[in-house]
This record gives C-alpha cells, structure tokens and sequence, in this order.
C-alpha cells in the first residue's frame, strides 16, 4: 500500500468505531452528572447572592447610616417624610410607628435582597 | 424524556444539538453523547485505557465538553471535536499519573514480545497491541482524534522530530499488520 493509501486506511479503521452496547447507559451517566452539576451550581448561586444580601442589608442597618443621614439633613428627612406621606398616605400608620423612618430603611434593605435574588436568578437564566 | 422529544433530537443535525446545548439544553447533549460516546471511548481505549478508565475520562470530556460548547462553531465535526477534548484529558492523565505510565510502559514490553504472525489477518485494536506506548499513543492522536503532529507534540510533551519518527514507525508496524486487510480491501475493491 502506498503511504498515503496505509494512512487513509488508518483514519478510516479508527473512524469504524463499534457502537457499544451501553451507549444509551453511558449518556444517561453523563446527563446525571450534568444535572447534579447544574443543580449543585443553582442552589450555590442562589446561596450566594442571599449571603450577600443579607451581609449588605445588615452593613446597611449596622453602619448607622440612617440615624446619621438623619441627623446630617434632618430638614430633607422631613421633606421625604412628606413626600412619602403625600404619595402614599396609607403609610402613614408605618412612619408614625415606634420604628418610623427606620421601618422603610428596612424594608428597603429587604427589597435589595429580593433583588439581589432576582437577579442571581437571571443570571443564572442566561 | 418523552419518546416524541426523543425522536425530534434524534432527527436534528449536530450541529443543531450542539446549538441547543449552547442554549443549556441538556437533553439535546445527552442525544450528542449518545451518537459520539461509543467513539469516544473507543478512541481512549486504543490510546491503552482500560474500559474503565476510558469511561471515566469520556465522561469527564463529554462534561468539559458541554462547558465550553459555546465555543463549537460547527466547522468541523462534533465527534472530531470531543475527541480532541478526550484525547488532551487522556494525555493529561497519563503525565500526571506515573503508576498508570509505568503500567502502560509494562503492558508495551509485554506486547513487544508477543510476535506477529505475518499471514495473520488482525483488526486495529489487535494491531495496536502491537506498538509501543508512544508510537500507539502518536498515531492514536493524530489519526483517531486528528491532532496534528504539532499538536500531538504539544499534548505528549514531546519534540515534535521524536512525534513524527514515532507515528512514521507505529504506521509502518499497523502496515505491515494490517496489510492483509489493506489487500483484501483493494481486491474487493477492483472486483466490485
């Protein structure tokens, strides 16, 4: 056989594969692994973006930010305690409560959380 | 997986399961490892592999290969492409793991003195029992999983002259074991 001849014949003898006869076994393996891959990365992302939620909703409340900014413009707090009351007076209930204003600071922490989660999940969509 | 999916990945072209993969599709995977696995392990095999080994190195390329199937643009083929991934995995194994080197290099001696039977019609995996650890492993690479000699060179970290005079002895050995095959197929051949 010429050179070129005994090469193509190799190629095609290693491209004459037998079909094994736990091919469909073997994909199943490799699809379980492929889920538990994707699940342990799902409920890994989806721990970390709550960790980190809850680490900066906590700085937030912990800094004492609030109490600062409060004391810093207490005349724009008041404008903004206004412009919340103007806008939705129904919560009023909320501010005049014993937590006040740092009843929204709280749940606006919480709502940096739901998005962080949010958008943990969409990255994970994409 | 419902039989009526089952059949509508069945039907899609390669390329358009490796698309779908892209996408996360993993059933549309699982149909891709079902084409190309028996090859894939095949290859593993007659690179020395024990059936085990080659299962698990497979997986861990069918895997590496989901990873990064992204970056499959569909130019040449899936089953080309996945091989190239088992084969560098394989190489990878083989330098790392020294008990596995010394048990292919002992598997090699005990081969070699196996003497061939000239008139002795053989099939590939047969004849590669015939070569030595690395003239089998050169010409698995660069003609099971197309590696260019270069390539190959790279994968086995080996100087590519050593690549070349290895793939040059392995194929004159498969020659000369082969060859009545070779022959066999050329007569069918010029009486068909």
């Amino acid at each position: 056989m010429a050179e070129m001849e005994v090469e193509r014949t190799i190629e095609r003898l290693f491209a004459r594969a037998p079909e094994s006869a736990d091919a469909d076994l073997f994909a199943e393996r490799v699809q379980r692994r492929l889920d538990r891959g994707w699940a342990a990365r799902r409920v890994l992302i989806g721990a970390a973006g709550l960790v980190g939620g809850v680490i900066g909703a906590s700085q937030l409340i912990m800094s004492n930010l609030f109490s600062r900014a409060e004391a810093a413009s207490s005349e724009s707090a008041r404008v903004l305690t206004s412009g919340v009351r103007q806008l939705a007076p129904q919560a009023e209930w909320l501010l005049n409560g014993p937590a006040g204003i740092e009843a929204i600071w709280l749940v606006a922490g919480l709502a940096v959380v739901a998005m962080g989660l949010v958008l943990t999940r969409i990255i994970e969509e994409i | 997986m419902s039989r009526a999916e089952r059949h509508r990945l069945s039907s899609l072209h390669d390329v358009e399961l490796a698309s779908l993969a892209a996408s996360g599709d993993r059933q549309a995977f699982g149909e891709l490892v079902r084409r190309h696995g028996s090859a894939v392990r095949a290859l593993l095999r007659r690179m020395g592999m024990s059936a085990a080994e080659a299962d698990d190195l497979a997986q861990d390329a069918f895997i590496a290969a989901f990873e990064s199937i992204a970056e499959f643009r569909g130019e040449g083929a899936f089953g080309g492409w996945v091989k190239k991934i088992a084969a560098r995995a394989c190489m990878r194994r083989v330098q790392k793991d020294k008990q596995l080197r010394a048990r292919l290099e002992a598997v090699d001696l005990q081969e070699a003195a196996e003497p061939a039977d000239p008139g002795r019609r053989m099939d590939l995996d047969e004849a590669l029992k015939g070569l030595g650890e690395a003239e089998r492993l050169c010409v698995s690479l660069c003609y099971g999983a197309g590696l260019s000699h270069v390539e190959a060179a790279e994968a086995l970290n080996l100087p590519l002259g050593t690549v070349k005079s290895h793939v040059k002895r392995g194929l004159d050995k498969l020659k000369a074991r082969l060859a009545p095959e070779g022959e066999a197929m050329e007569g069918r051949r010029g009486n068909g």
